[in-house]
């Protein structure tokens, strides 16, 4: 799909009417510093959106506002045009937002099929099969705790746990974070497949080729700022991205 | 003394003053109680305030100075005076038997363990019936004797036991003043920065314990001769939570606390005659209340109220000596060979590799850059070489000596620094203090007047009076960087020091960073704020996955292959879905 | 036959501190913080016992579901006061507010009963069976002892399905493991931690009502099951369910073992073996293990918690 995030203010506004998540002025503070300054973004159904910046950018900070784990200072979410701001985070949650936390953390003595039961609100036999359909690693894994794990499979029960409510939009904070290439294509290559399944998916990465090649669009963010935003593609063919990580 | 200390310690003297005017027997052997307690609370201050330490052997440790008093007493008529090298002496022993085992144990398990001492005492004094007379206990203790002489019930026993809280609170404000006070502030806050900045904190915990013990045995054998008998009641729990309770009721730090909480809590049930029956019912209540509302006990409430009015005047700035040669470094600058050799350094967490055998160099006078993704090993590294984290092989020599392993306080006294990714700075002491406790081997004055040098040296002189809890950000970094540099360090380690810096700001700490190369010194900096790095570093050093994958110019490193690719990676190797 | 009986006496003491344990080991885990008023529950629960055979004069197993619905309420309540308003302040603020609550509870009893030693209803009757009378002494079993043992295998057992089984016991334990993680993905956390206390106040309040039959109950009993619990989940491991139960059964081996030690080895004897004995070589023991093995006595050092 083809969508023109630039240009026009009318083409913005309506781009906005139909957004799944919009996101305005965001400020997020800790202590004295401002972790997030003026954030805008908004995702539109069925869209992957690459988040990308170096550590310290504030990606992760991004992912825990919208979910609600650090509480904003300014601005606006709106999630299916309502305002989730001064929402719990398990309100957000339940809402259709799936959050797969940086460095996995599944709960390390539930058993894999616990660790995918504890995030559904539905069918849990069905979604479940449908998990380790999609990850056919964890079927054999079932019933062992989730602490045996490869740093691989954890990821995976942590994407396949993040999932497990149906959301209409995946938080993706890093998946591939200590995996080896072979394994961070493995998860970040079921993107586009999770997308295709009209879930709207924000990837924040720090490899930003990975997640340029599996993404719609993409947003770049430099010491809590978004400094540049367009298609994946455009993006992947300029300079900007590189500037951001290393400087230029 | 702050304000609102000295305003309490008013209020506890003017109910002296009426309990001694109004008189009645009963009225001051209640207020002298009250004393007794109050120098236990002293006591509980610096092991459960200053320290940070939740102890439950304070009542017990009151007890067996009792006993000890109490015994000496009966079977050798030893009086009160005479005794005292045993009634304090016995505590202490048992404290320090206690605390070489126990006192490294995490808050829980220390809890748990001074809880369970208290337990075997109390068993062991009903037990123990030869000695402790048993669960009945002894009766026919006499009064206090100093000296010979006998002190008279009513006033001047009441006039004694205050003189005692008075030099009791008189000492521990004198050994609490100036630099220890600060170092234990620093120690309950953030241990971590403790040892960085050179303070030994199992020996400060231990000093506090031993302290602590000694206060309660010499309250213990007041105690015993004011009461005249001695029973297993006064090793019992009741005797702990009295305490507890007075301090947190009081305020866990300044001495003024503990006295006044002393009084309210000893005198409440007096006050309120007809609630005798409900006191410890009330007692909890009130413990329960000051936890939930008021976590700072009277002396925080009244400091919030009454705050002091404009702090004394900071050290003059002409009056202390010059960084350079303060700190030693120009002397240094032309020194030749590597200050920093690190050496095929490794460590695991669990299965997990946070370094593979990095081997990296430092110079004098350089800087060094240390990039890296997420999780690549950089903070492993500076804490490995800081002796906060012992490495599982590889070496670590600084300026000729090897300090692999060694402990992180005497690390920082071979004279390397640190700042940490987060801001470690206690809220409530001033910026001056904050830097003058990491300068070594000087008297606290002197220590201040140097701090106010390293201030003016990173341009915040002006706020050295402010307390850090109210302080921008960009100003904390750099005090931070002040307390480091107090060190007299030859080696500096910047952990992400531009993070949250505006770029005005970190153009102005850049500046001050090279000047302190340039004086001599040797900079490691952790940082992803390219913009920030690749003008300041002579060199940098690229970590991935916890292997060193590049190492030059910060040009060279900044356009090497392996480098732009464990930073932006490859794509990915997916077919999409039409 | 003495070490068989004995063994028999140690087991129905232990099921009943397992519970104290189990309690207790729940609400570390899901608050990270020491319930410090754990004990003085039991002995809530005791006297809850006693209120309630005297409103109802049926047989104490009947009274059990109730008085664990109580104790539940009570728990609520405990959560409300003690641990919601200090959530953000160290663990150790709890420690102290949770002492606080003990305080309240010990001395609110003796005033509303007295210090004089009470007595629950026993659970089903207070018969007895022996057998092998004439081998070495026969083998007395109580059938309070029997009740006591079937009951808190029951309550473990039903824990464990609770725990394993259904949703909300799944949840709880992922509350516990990362309670961060837990919210982001829709479990409603601070609705767990409470439920939570719910559970392990009900559990030591039938803890209460079992022991207060055979060993009666004052209000000043509260302390000594405090540390019960406090050692038992030392010794198993800081925050294992398992070896929760696993401690309190060693608990109650020596307990019972140790003073009937001159019993079984004629050469062994002297003040040693009192009771007052036992417990000092128990606190010496467990001083030791502090010291040597923090992370219990089973397993290993598994994921922090301070």
């Amino acid at each position: 799909m083809e969508i023109v995030l630039d240009g026009l203010p009318l083409a913005r506004r309506l781009t906005r009417a139909s957004a799944l998540l919009d996101i305005t002025g965001l400020e997020v503070r800790y202590g004295g510093i401002a972790a997030l300054r003026g954030v805008a973004i908004s995702i539109l159904p069925g869209q992957g959106v690459a988040l990308l910046g170096a550590n310290g950018a504030g990606k992760s900070t991004l992912m825990k506002a919208i979910i609600g784990l650090v509480r904003a200072a300014a601005g606006e979410i709106r999630f299916d045009a309502v305002p989730i701001g001064s929402l719990r985070p398990d309100r957000r949650a339940r809402r259709g937002i799936g959050y797969c936390p940086e460095g996995r953390r599944v709960f390390p003595g539930l058993t894999v099929a616990e660790n995918l039961a504890v995030a559904c609100w539905g069918d849990v036999a069905r979604k479940t099969d449908e998990m380790f359909a999609l990850f056919p690693a964890l079927a054999a894994r079932r019933a062992s705790p989730a602490w045996q794990l490869s740093g691989g499979q954890q990821q995976m029960l942590a994407v396949g746990r993040s999932l497990m409510n149906a959301p209409r939009l995946l938080l993706l904070d890093e998946p591939s974070l200590g995996l080896s290439p072979l394994l961070t294509d493995e998860v970040i290559g079921r993107v586009p497949e999770i997308v295709a399944g009209g879930t709207s998916v924000l990837l924040a990465e720090q490899n930003a080729a990975k997640a340029l090649s599996v993404c719609d669009v993409a947003y770049v963010l430099k010491t809590g700022v978004v400094t540049a935003h367009g298609p994946a593609a455009a993006l992947a063919a300029s300079d900007d991205v590189r500037a951001a990580f290393l400087g230029g | 003394m702050r304000r609102a200390d000295a305003m309490l310690l008013l209020c506890v003297a003017a109910y002296g003053a009426y309990a001694f005017a109004a008189g009645s027997s009963y009225t001051l052997r209640v207020f002298s109680v009250a004393g007794i307690y109050a120098l236990a609370a002293i006591g509980y201050q610096f092991i459960f305030g200053q320290a940070g330490a939740l102890s439950l052997s304070q009542g017990v440790f009151m007890g067996v100075g009792a006993y000890a008093s109490g015994i000496l007493a009966l079977r050798f008529g030893l009086g009160f005076d005479a005794a005292l090298p045993f009634s304090v002496g016995v505590p202490v022993l048992l404290a320090l038997a206690v605390a070489v085992p126990v006192l490294h144990l995490r808050t829980h398990y220390f809890a748990l363990a001074t809880l369970i001492i208290s337990q075997m005492v109390l068993l062991v004094a009903v037990e123990w019936q030869g000695l402790t007379g048993g669960a009945n206990g002894i009766g026919g203790i006499g009064g206090i004797t100093i000296l010979g002489m006998p002190i008279r019930a009513g006033w001047p026993l009441a006039a004694t036991v205050w003189v005692c809280v008075a030099l009791g609170a008189a000492l521990s404000a004198w050994l609490m003043r100036g630099r220890a006070g600060h170092a234990y502030a620093v120690l309950r806050e953030h241990p971590a920065v403790a040892g960085a900045i050179g303070l030994d904190g199992g020996r400060m915990r231990l000093a506090a314990f031993v302290l602590s013990a000694a206060f309660a045995g010499f309250a213990g054998s007041l105690y015993v001769h004011v009461i005249r008998v001695i029973s297993p009641d006064v090793l019992g729990f009741p005797v702990m939570v009295t305490l507890l309770t007075i301090v947190m009721i009081g305020g866990r730090l300044g001495v003024a606390g503990a006295v006044a909480g002393a009084v309210l809590v000893i005198e409440l049930p007096e006050w309120f005659r007809p609630l005798r029956e409900y006191t410890l019912l009330v007692y909890g209540a009130i413990l329960l209340l000051v936890v939930v509302a008021a976590p700072g006990g009277l002396v925080g409430a009244l400091r919030l109220l009454l705050p002091d009015r404009a702090p004394p005047a900071p050290p003059a700035l002409a009056a202390s000596p010059a960084l350079a040669e303060l700190s030693g470094l120009a002397a240094l600058s032309g020194a030749s060979g590597l200050l920093l050799e690190i050496d095929g350094l490794a460590r695991h967490f669990g299965g997990v590799r946070a370094l593979g055998g990095v081997s990296l160099g430092l110079r004098a006078g350089e800087v060094l850059g240390l990039i890296g993704p997420n999780g690549s090993g950089k903070t492993t590294l500076v804490n490995c070489v800081t002796g906060l984290v012992a490495p599982d092989a590889g070496r670590v020599r600084f300026a000729g000596a090897d300090i692999t392993g060694l402990r992180a306080d005497r690390v920082a006294h071979a004279g390397i620094a640190r700042t940490f990714q987060t801001v470690a700075l206690v809220d409530d002491m001033t910026v001056l203090d904050s830097v003058a406790i990491a300068r070594p081997r000087t008297d606290f004055a002197t220590a201040r007047a140097q701090a106010m040098t390293l201030l003016d040296r990173l341009g915040v002189a002006d706020i050295a009076q402010r307390r850090c809890g109210g302080l921008a950000y960009g100003l904390r970094r750099r005090v931070e960087i002040a307390r480091a540099l107090a060190l007299q360090p030859r080696l500096l380690l910047l952990d992400e020091p531009a993070a949250g810096l505006n770029e005005t700001e970190q153009a102005d700490l850049s500046r001050r960073l090279r000047g302190l190369a340039a004086d001599g010194a040797a900079l490691l900096v952790i940082e992803h704020n390219m913009a920030f790095l690749a003008p300041l570093a002579d060199r940098m050093a690229c970590l991935d996955a916890g292997v060193l994958i590049a190492q030059g110019t910060p040009a060279e490193v900044q356009g090497d292959a392996r480098v732009i690719e464990a930073y932006l990676g490859r794509p990915a190797a997916v077919s999409r879905p039409a | 036959m003495l070490a068989l009986q004995l063994l028999f006496n140690a087991l129905a003491l232990g099921a009943a501190y397992a519970l104290v344990a189990l309690g207790f080991v729940l609400i570390l885990n899901a608050t990270g913080a020491v319930n410090f008023a754990q004990g003085d529950l039991v002995m809530a629960g005791g006297y809850g016992g006693l209120v309630l055979a005297r409103m109802l004069p049926v047989p104490g197993v009947v009274l059990l579901p109730l008085l664990m619905a109580g104790m539940a309420a009570l728990g609520l309540m405990v959560a409300l006061v003690a641990y919601f308003p200090l959530r953000r302040r160290p663990p150790e603020a709890v420690f102290i507010s949770t002492i606080a609550i003990g305080i309240i509870l010990q001395n609110g009893t003796n005033i509303l009963f007295g210090p004089e030693l009470a007595r629950t209803p026993a659970l089903l009757g207070d018969g007895e069976f022996r057998w092998l009378d004439g081998v070495g002494g026969g083998l007395v079993v109580s059938a309070q002892s029997v009740a006591i043992i079937v009951v808190a295998a029951l309550l473990i057992a039903g824990l464990h399905l609770l725990f394993s089984r259904t949703q909300f016991g799944r949840r709880l334990r992922a509350t516990a493991q990362d309670r961060e993680v837990a919210s982001a993905i829709g479990i409603p956390v601070d609705a767990m931690v409470a439920a939570t206390f719910a559970v392990g106040v009900a559990l030591a309040g039938a803890a209460g009502l079992l022991l207060a039959r055979g060993f009666f109950v004052t209000p000043n009993d509260g302390g000594n099951y405090m540390l019960k619990a406090y050692i038992a989940v030392t010794i198993g491991g800081w925050g294992s369910i398992p070896g929760a139960v696993a401690g309190a059964a060693l608990i109650a081996l020596f307990e019972v073992v140790f003073p009937a030690l001159p019993a079984l080895v004629p050469a062994l004897g002297g003040p040693a073996f009192s009771q007052n004995g036992a417990t000092i070589v128990l606190d010496a023991l467990i001083l030791v293990i502090l010291v040597a093995r923090p992370q219990g006595l089973f397993g290993e050092a598994s994921k922090a918690r301070a």
